[in-house]
């Protein structure tokens, strides 16, 4: 148990401030029971006491909660005493006391008793949780938790096959969580909510037109335009968001671990962030449909000559692409050549296929020839996008300004700061390295001995100790011991031995 | 946050995956792979905002006016008169009077000439109320047919008009040229006739691609039901520039068509006089006929939309360039100042 109290020092979990609660099954009035070797009877005392120190722990702990400057809290329980202390009885008040520490470290224990525990918190508070780990005894935990991370490395590849996520290194983590989860959030959510709303656009705009025609049915754009809409025109752009979009650069996002807080209370998906976007939707449909089909209701060019259905239709959809695209950009945070590449491509592709297209469909043979050669083409093409994209503009700039997201506060502090990877030779994974990091770095990159002592220090449970055996001294096999060996399918290498 | 270590699982310092000094697992670096792209990361200051909207407003306003201009100087006079055209004794059976061959179809209007129009000066009539865009009106085409002479038989979609009633294909088939308009206008100023040029009123597009100059007309209007007008069989398709004028579908249900052009000059306060044969029923579905004469601009005929919408744009922007900058001035907020961040603005924590 003391060695992992010191682990948990070492890894900054624990602190001298912390008021620490240690349920240990070291106790003189354990020991005893368990010499007599009453079976029943250790469990009863064992059972009995876990619940006392619960109890009193649990009451201590409400005590330093009500007061408003308390110390932080932390609790440390071994194995044994979590058999019983994760009994149905008893489980609540175990789940009450580790929910108010800021820490709890469990020693000693078995692979079917960490994923108890993770079970225990993922029903029991409701909330959200990881479990990382390495060895074969981390799979029962890896899988019960919601999010598994794996660990890849010399204790072989069980943990990383039975994860959700692999890393090579324990200090990814903050970087899975930090760097990449949070981006994938943003990504997820712009891209969901960015393509409902541009098949709303589309598709409204339609919507309008079935009111002129006598609710009959008829399209508004010509079939082909409207197949292609979601695969040649609009559709490069959002993958291209959803691979490289950042809010803020990797380091900016280790150095305000608060960002994350954006994803736990679900900013950029609420309803009201989606209303917002279908309210744009259904205001950008209505001026696309009535600018472009009132400003044609008279002749078009300077001969006097009407555009027919399959003009008007080519104009407005000519504006419904530009402006979906360009409101991708609008919502970029961080533009990069392939951004422009594929809203580029899609506009341009769009004009290469309708060029094609009328030569070659009979209902709307040449119309793109005939509307590109009025003014009116040109006009409208520049006015319309402009006023569909102004709403989203001038919410967008209210919002900046009077209710920022945290990310954009972030970004305004730091916009004068040059990329840190734009370094020479940066390869590293984080992109700025303080002096702490880099030297940890650089000693990690020392040729080592490869031995097999990889420099963990914790106890192994039930291990039968060589010298105890030389003795003649006999311990039982526990029983957290045999299941342990048997959870573990890696080769067949003996417990490491333990530091004594 | 609660937050549990566990013993048993990695500690701090392992050995990463590089086992020997050659042999690594890295994966092979690229910038793409790694997000390492060079990015521009632009922030909407208030500067850009402010910037936008003064630049949109200062592009706009020349263009609306321009436009504006433009349309403001196209004379249009639109003339309602297919009630007018009804003698008084029909006015309660106007599709009797329609319908029927003996009634004289003939119908005198005076209409003023308000400012002076420069030729060529458009002549149009006006549809209300019909749907030119109902979807099975829209269908009822075969433009295989109008092209070209071998594909002479209609196809299935042309339907009720399609085939005779001795199964001859009818050329052009389908009920768009079933309905051809075939009111006709004469006009007379100053007791000269005017002639009216029917000659270039389609889309050249349309007369070179896509009527066909060797299909003639073949039993068209030969049923007994006449929906419109009738056609020379003797001329091409590709010169029957009323039909392809009509064979266009419009948009909406409330549309103008071409007619032909006067090409000379009209003054002021000139009294045309119009004889109108008013031949078309529009009477049974309760639609209008107008006759439309209009000048037109660079920008085309008179519509003050496009005009109005730009000045309108142009002034909102610079309207809201200015309350920005009020707001700025009233209401700054320093760019990037931590005390916005929201775990600076709350005083308690926030999930503890």
């Amino acid at each position: 148990m003391e060695t992992a109290i010191n682990i948990a020092y070492a890894c900054k979990l624990i602190s001298n401030e912390m008021k620490q609660f240690i349920i240990s099954s070291e106790t003189d009035v354990i020991r005893e029971v368990e010499e007599r070797g009453d079976q029943v009877e250790l469990a009863r005392v064992m059972k009995e006491e876990v619940k006392k120190e619960l109890k009193k722990c649990l009451e201590e702990a409400q005590q330093y909660f009500n007061t408003l400057s308390g110390p932080k809290l932390a609790l440390v329980i071994d194995g044994k005493c979590l058999m019983y202390a994760l009994d149905p009885s008893l489980r609540v008040m175990l789940l009450n006391l580790s929910l108010n520490c800021n820490s709890v470290v469990c020693c000693r224990v078995s692979p079917l008793q960490k994923a108890q525990v993770t079970t225990l918190v993922k029903k029991g508070a409701r909330k959200i949780t990881l479990s990382i780990g390495d060895g074969a005894n981390d799979v029962s935990m890896i899988q019960a938790a919601h999010v598994g991370v794996g660990i890849s490395g010399l204790e072989g590849m069980q943990a990383v096959m039975a994860s959700d996520f692999a890393i090579a290194q324990f200090r990814f983590l903050s970087d899975l969580l930090l760097v990449h989860g949070r981006w994938s959030y943003l990504r997820i959510c712009k891209v969901v909510t960015y393509f409902f709303y541009k098949n709303l656009t589309f598709t409204l705009t339609q919507f309008w037109f079935t009111f002129q025609t006598g609710f009959s049915g008829q399209r508004f754009y010509d079939d082909w335009f409207q197949s292609l809409y979601n695969v040649m025109f609009t559709s490069l752009p959002v993958i291209i968001y959803g691979l490289l979009e950042k809010d803020v650069s990797a380091s900016l996002s280790k150095k305000y671990p608060q960002l994350y807080m954006e994803g736990i209370r679900n900013s950029f998906f609420k309803w009201r962030v989606v209303a917002m976007w279908a309210f744009s939707a259904i205001y950008q449909s209505l001026i696309f449909y009535y600018f472009v089909t009132d400003s044609t209701s008279t002749g078009q060019n300077s001969s006097g000559k009407m555009f027919g259905l399959w003009d008007v239709s080519t104009v407005a959809f000519t504006c419904v692409v530009v402006t979906v695209n360009l409101r991708l950009l609008m919502m970029c945070n961080s533009m990069t050549r392939w951004h422009y590449i594929s809203v580029g491509g899609s506009v341009l592709a769009w004009f290469v296929f309708v060029f094609v297209y009328s030569l070659i469909r009979e209902n709307v043979l040449y119309v793109i020839y005939v509307i590109m050669s009025t003014f009116y083409f040109y006009l409208s093409f520049l006015l319309v996008p402009t006023v569909a994209l102004l709403l989203d503009f001038i919410h967008q700039g209210i919002q900046r300004w009077f209710f920022p997201y945290d990310y954009q506060v972030v970004q305004e502090i730091h916009r004068n700061e040059p990329d840190g990877y734009l370094r020479a030779g940066g390869l590293e994974i984080s992109n700025h390295l303080t002096p702490d990091e880099a030297r940890s770095f650089a000693i990690s990159q020392l040729p080592r001995e490869t031995s097999k002592h990889t420099g963990f220090a914790f106890d192994s449970p039930g291990y039968e100790s060589f010298f105890a055996a030389q003795q003649g001294v006999y311990v039982p096999q526990k029983a957290w011991d045999v299941v342990r060996r048997a959870s573990m399918r890696s080769k067949a290498k003996a417990p490491l031995p333990p530091k004594r | 946050m609660a937050d549990r270590g566990r013993t048993g699982s990695g500690g701090g310092g392992g050995q990463g995956d590089v086992e020997t000094a050659k042999k690594t697992r890295k994966p092979k670096y690229s910038r793409f792979s790694q997000q390492e792209l060079p990015a521009c990361k632009p922030v909407l200051t208030p500067g850009w905002v402010i910037t936008t909207f003064i630049s949109i407003g200062v592009v706009f306003i020349p263009i609306g006016l321009a436009s504006l201009f433009a349309s403001q100087r196209v004379t249009e006079i639109v003339h309602q008169y297919d009630i007018d055209c009804i003698p008084p004794e029909f006015s309660d059976d106007t599709v009797g009077f329609i319908k029927s061959d003996k009634t004289n179809k003939t119908c005198t209007r005076t209409i003023t000439v308000p400012k002076q129009m420069k030729s060529p000066i458009y002549v149009y009539y006006q549809l209300n109320n019909f749907y030119q865009n109902h979807r099975r009106y829209v269908k009822n085409r075969d433009d295989k047919q109008l092209w070209s002479r071998e594909d002479e038989r209609s196809s299935q979609d042309c339907k009720p008009e399609a085939f005779t009633a001795n199964g001859q294909p009818i050329v052009p088939c389908g009920l768009i040229a079933w309905s051809l308009f075939n009111d006709t206008y004469k006009f007379r100023v100053n007791d000269k006739a005017l002639e009216v040029n029917k000659k270039g009123i389609a889309w050249s597009s349309d007369r070179e691609h896509k009527f066909g100059s060797n299909v003639y007309p073949k039993n068209f209007q030969s049923g007994s039901l006449i929906g419109g007008a009738k056609l020379n069989s003797s001329i091409p398709l590709s010169e029957q520039e009323d039909l392809i004028v009509w064979m266009r579908p419009a948009a909406l249900p409330t549309f103008r068509k071409l007619y032909g052009k006067i090409e000379t000059d009209l003054e002021a306060n000139d009294k045309i006089n119009i004889v109108i044969e008013n031949n078309y029923n529009t009477y049974s579905f309760g639609g209008k006929k107008k006759l439309v004469l209009s000048t037109t601009s660079w920008m085309g005929g008179r519509n003050d939309f496009l005009g109005l919408a730009y000045l309108t744009v142009g002034g909102l922007c610079l309207f809201l360039a200015i309350s920005f900058i009020l707001v700025y001035v009233l209401k700054p907020r320093p760019l990037g100042d931590p005390s916005y961040l929201s775990w600076n603005r709350n005083a308690a924590g926030i999930l503890n």
